[in-house]
């Protein structure tokens, strides 16, 4: 079987089925171009009357469009009612197919999904055949608000009582992506707010620089960055509740007391010798961890079996029978009280460190326990060890190992330092939310500043006030090229390939070989100069082929459309959205007149000549 | 798993399979051959191989599975829950309907022309507007409603109240389309177009531009240049307003919703978007008056699926006679055979078949 179906099979099948008129959803402009060669040989004609129909609407639309009357689809489309629809036609074809479909002529049009946005002509059917599609250089899937734009287009209200979407199988299709996409819910959209530099000028032509910050505010961005931060905020007055039991102690910043408290003594074993660096307080403690000694740890309590001293470090250890009939080893400070009550231990040289009876006998013990037990009071002398390091020396510095409060501080520091962070880390989300837009602002009047548009204060240098007035993409090269004179004496055709070039944005391969010299040089220039400010601007791609296409179309007035298309191996849509976009480019020159009249005057040359042929025909 | 023995296993695979695997591992992976997709796939997962190893095993086992009950028409193969569950037709946890599958009859049922209907407003077009007499208004409905009928007649109140009307659009084709039809409505006169390369009767009433020269326009008046076709502003229409999530022109939507006058009434068109309340409620925050949100999700024609099989075999690829909403995995039967049988079929050339 072959991996998809064949564009006359389909055809026939969904006439057969009256599924028509449809628009077939392509995953190319390729495709689009193949399935309509797949019906020169095809048997599936119109009849006469449909077909003379046909010919009667290609008539009007061609009197006022002259540019189509050679098309190559035109036999195609009037013998089987089939058209293909896609960027890389002219306008005017568009406009054609779409007036034919609308006046009910056609079968099936053959169209990108690209496109499916911007198109305004439904049909009883779609034919879907892929699920995903390609943005910028790569596919990815549809989202679910595109694949209910494309299923849109089924249905004419008014024409239909229900209308189709039919999935047909290619390689390349998931029909889960689909499935998802006709029956759940459009995806919520974003804001993509960016802050270029012509939106910076322009606001500080018309505002003081005191008042962005308030203009910004009013952005959907900023809207969006406020739910977020509210959220934020909500979690926040969580943990403020949540951090209450966690007040100021003894110390008021206990936690960071303690933090450091606890840092400073856990990089002492490491560092210097033992002994050293017990702390007073767990020294004096040590004495009293003798075999049978109730003591309270950091999760319950327990009797001391035996205390002894690590192998390694030689740090005080204790031996603890815990509640369960667990016997852990643990390190003396880990002991967090010692309690007033001892109990008679038989002790043995070996595991588990008393006879089986005094283990039984404290487990019971233990057990029984009363949950009030006194604490032992320690006295900690403050001269029983010399404390010569530095390390110790800090620590001596700690009011912590002899504060009242300090089992309280040892018990909650984990879960408080937690909260405190989280508070912490939300504290500055939400300050960065509520930020962000004014950081980015501000960053944009440095650089601006930095290249002389406006002054220290913010204010609009004069180079600035022109500048202002070039509102598209690459703005920063284009005005620095202009304060460079890059184009002076440079003539209209030179003009237009620079514009032409740095206007288009599209990666598609196409050929022109022959550049003028001039225009060669001058394209080196701007792209040094664009490599020199990619730190502020992403570069154009600057194509030279793309340079000189729009070049020749201006430097040669004998040139026609079609002479103009065999240059180039680039489709008959892309050089006219080329050629539209370099006009665009070129009518912003042309604002710059009071300040920059030579450069205008050759812009306004350059916009008359490209005003021609198929140009000019369009609307 | 050895490195050869994973490639052995992923060449066993047919080419349906492996595409599964590449989604999300590999960039554009339906445009490589077999060979190249494995050394890819294996590229890739070279972090992280212990989840393509369960992602394979998981498709190698729905696989055997399937080919070991033989499938009839009636009933629904459960597929692991675990394998890949958001690329899943059918999701792993749903209960399936006990209806019985739509038959293919019933799908057709309806299919043709409508008799003829006067025309009468829906209740959402007289809501939108009714309520843009005294605020902005967002209007978030599916594609076909008709959104242009809103459009035409709050244009045509403005004008009648002598005020002017600003008519957005993303693109300059629909621009050029809205001009004719705007022209053919009002009269020529009546109707302006101002585009990045085309000027014409720049001062009527009713002007129709892309939205960043509607940008622009207020750029400059917002810098002190007069411009009356702005004083006498009434209405200003953003169709396809949606693009305001467009990477690389969104931005002009917002600038040209903050700066665009105050006394001048705002109609946001767009296709469903997932959050219209968001975008409504943004603009009572920054406008004089409260912004009303009108949006249904229901469509005028309703919408039935299909499956197409390459063989021409055609059937419902819903169990349902309509959408499904909410429930992606109530797939026909009948579809999901066909589809399986569909991925089976699409094996490497050369490459016997089970
Ligand atoms: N209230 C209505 N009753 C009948 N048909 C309508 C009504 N409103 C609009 N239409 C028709 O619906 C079709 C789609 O309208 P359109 O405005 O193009 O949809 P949208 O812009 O929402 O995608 C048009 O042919 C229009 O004439």
């Amino acid at each position: 079987m072959p991996p998809s179906i064949h564009p006359v099979d389909l055809i026939a099948a969904l006439r057969q089925k009256h599924l028509t008129p449809v628009i077939v959803f392509l995953t190319s402009r390729r495709a689009c171009d193949e399935a309509m060669e797949s019906f020169d040989h095809a048997d599936i004609v119109l009849p006469p009357v449909r077909q003379d129909a046909i010919a009667a609407a290609l008539e009007r639309v061609i009197a006022q469009y002259p540019s189509i009357a050679e098309h190559p689809l035109i036999p195609t489309v009037r013998r089987i009612g089939v058209a293909a629809h896609h960027a890389g036609h002219l306008p005017s074809w568009k406009i054609a197919v779409e007036e034919l479909m609308r006046q009910g002529c056609l079968d099936a049009v053959f169209a990108t999904t690209t496109l499916a946005a911007g198109v305004d002509f439904p049909a009883r059917t779609v034919v879907i055949t892929q699920s995903s599609i390609r943005k910028s250089r790569d596919f990815t899937d549809l989202t679910i608000g595109e694949v209910q734009q494309i299923a849109g287009r089924a249905g004419r209200r008014g024409k239909d009582q229900v209308g189709f979407a039919v999935v047909t199988p290619s390689p390349y299709i998931d029909l889960g992506v689909l499935t998802k996409g006709f029956t759940g819910h459009p995806e919520a959209i974003d804001s993509q707010f960016t802050i270029s530099y012509p939106m910076v000028l322009n606001l500080l032509k018309a505002h003081p620089h005191e008042q962005i910050q308030a203009i910004l505010a009013k952005s959907f961005a900023q809207f969006q960055l406020n739910q977020r931060a509210e959220l934020l905020e909500r979690k926040l007055d969580a943990l403020h509740i949540q951090m209450e039991p966690f007040g100021p102690r003894v110390c008021t910043d206990w936690i960071t007391q303690w933090q450091t408290f606890d840092q400073a003594r856990r990089q002492k074993p490491s560092r210097h010798q033992i002994r050293r660096h017990e702390s007073p307080e767990v020294s004096a403690r040590f004495h009293f961890l003798t075999p049978g000694r109730v003591v309270g740890l950091t999760r319950g309590r327990g009797i001391v079996l035996r205390q002894y001293r690590s192998k390694g470090q030689k740090s005080p250890m204790v031996t603890v029978l815990r509640p369960n009939g667990a016997v852990t080893e643990c390190p003396a400070p880990s002991v967090s009280e010692v309690f007033d009550r001892v109990f008679d231990c038989e002790e043995a040289p070996v595991y588990p460190w008393c006879t089986t009876e005094t283990f039984d006998e404290l487990s019971h013990q233990l057990a029984e326990l009363p949950t009030r037990v006194p604490v032992l009071p320690i006295l900690v002398s403050k001269d029983s060890e010399p404390l010569p390091d530095a390390i110790v020396q800090s620590l001596g510095d700690f009011p912590c190992p002899t504060c009242p409060s300090r089992p309280a501080c040892q018990k909650d520091f984990e879960t408080a330092s937690r909260l405190r962070q989280e508070q912490q880390r939300h504290t500055k989300s939400i300050q960065a939310l509520r930020t962000s837009l004014w950081h980015r602002f501000q960053e944009r009047v440095e650089v601006l500043q930095k290249f002389g548009y406006l002054t220290s204060h913010a204010q609009l240098t004069s180079e600035g006030e022109w500048a202002r007035l070039i509102r598209i993409d690459h703005s920063l090269l284009i005005t620095e090229l202009i304060r460079a004179e890059a184009f002076s004496g440079a003539d209209p055709s030179v003009l237009t390939g620079i514009m032409a070039s740095i206007a288009h944005d599209d990666d598609r391969p196409g050929a022109f070989p022959r550049i003028s010299s001039g225009l060669s040089s001058l394209l080196g220039q701007v792209r040094k100069l664009g490599e020199s400010l990619s730190p502020y601007e992403d570069p154009p791609l600057l194509r030279a082929d793309v340079a000189a296409l729009a070049e020749r179309w201006i430097a040669d007035p004998a040139l026609t459309w079609i002479g103009l298309c065999r240059l180039t191996t680039m489709a008959e849509g892309d050089i006219y959205r080329l050629l539209a976009r370099t006009l665009e480019f070129l009518s912003q020159i042309h604002t710059l007149k009071a300040t920059h009249p030579g450069l205008a005057d050759s812009a306004s040359q350059a916009i008359a000549l490209i005003r021609r042929g198929v140009l000019e025909e369009l609307p | 798993m050895t490195t050869d023995e994973l490639e052995k296993l992923l060449a066993q695979q047919p080419v349906a399979v492996l595409h599964r695997l590449a989604r999300g591992r590999v960039q554009r992976h339906f445009r490589a051959g077999k060979r190249r997709l494995i050394e890819l796939i294996l590229q890739h997962s070279s972090q992280n191989r212990a989840g393509l190893e369960s992602d394979l095993q998981a498709l190698v086992g729905e696989r055997q599975s399937r080919a070991q009950q033989p499938i009839s028409p009636a009933q629904t193969t459960r597929r692991p829950a675990a394998a890949l569950p958001k690329r899943m037709p059918s999701r792993g946890g749903e209960p399936e309907s006990s209806e019985p599958a739509v038959s293919l009859a019933a799908w057709f049922e309806g299919i043709g022309v409508p008799p003829p209907q006067p025309f009468v407003p829906d209740p959402w077009q007289e809501e939108a507007l009714a309520a843009l007499s005294d605020t902005d208004v967002v209007v978030s409905v599916p594609t076909g409603s008709g959104k242009t009928y809103v459009a035409v007649e709050a244009a045509c109140r403005a004008m009648e109240d002598n005020r002017s009307v600003i008519y957005t659009s993303p693109l300059k084709a629909l621009s050029n389309t809205k001009y004719t039809e705007f022209s053919r409505i009002f009269g020529a006169d009546k109707v302006g177009i101002l585009t990045g390369d085309r000027q014409e009767n720049g001062q009527a009433p009713l002007l129709i531009m892309t939205t960043e020269i509607l940008r622009n326009l207020l750029y400059d008046a917002a810098s002190g240049e007069i411009d009356v076709r702005l004083d006498t502003l009434g209405l200003v229409i953003l169709d396809e307003s949606q693009y305001i999530a467009d990477p690389e022109r969104g931005v002009v939507w917002e600038e040209t919703i903050i700066f665009s006058p105050s006394q001048a009434k705002l109609l946001l068109l767009s296709a469903s978007i997932g959050n219209p309340q968001d975008i409504a409620d943004w603009l009572t925050s920054i406008r004089p008056t409260a912004c009303r949100l009108v949006r249904h999700s229901k469509r005028t024609v309703p919408l039935r699926a299909g499956y197409l099989h390459p063989n021409g075999k055609l059937t419902p690829l819903f169990k349902t006679l309509g959408i499904p909403y909410g429930h992606a995995g109530q797939l026909h039967p009948e579809a999901k055979r066909l589809f399986f049988e569909y991925e089976e079929e699409t094996l490497p050339s050369g490459r016997p078949r089970r």
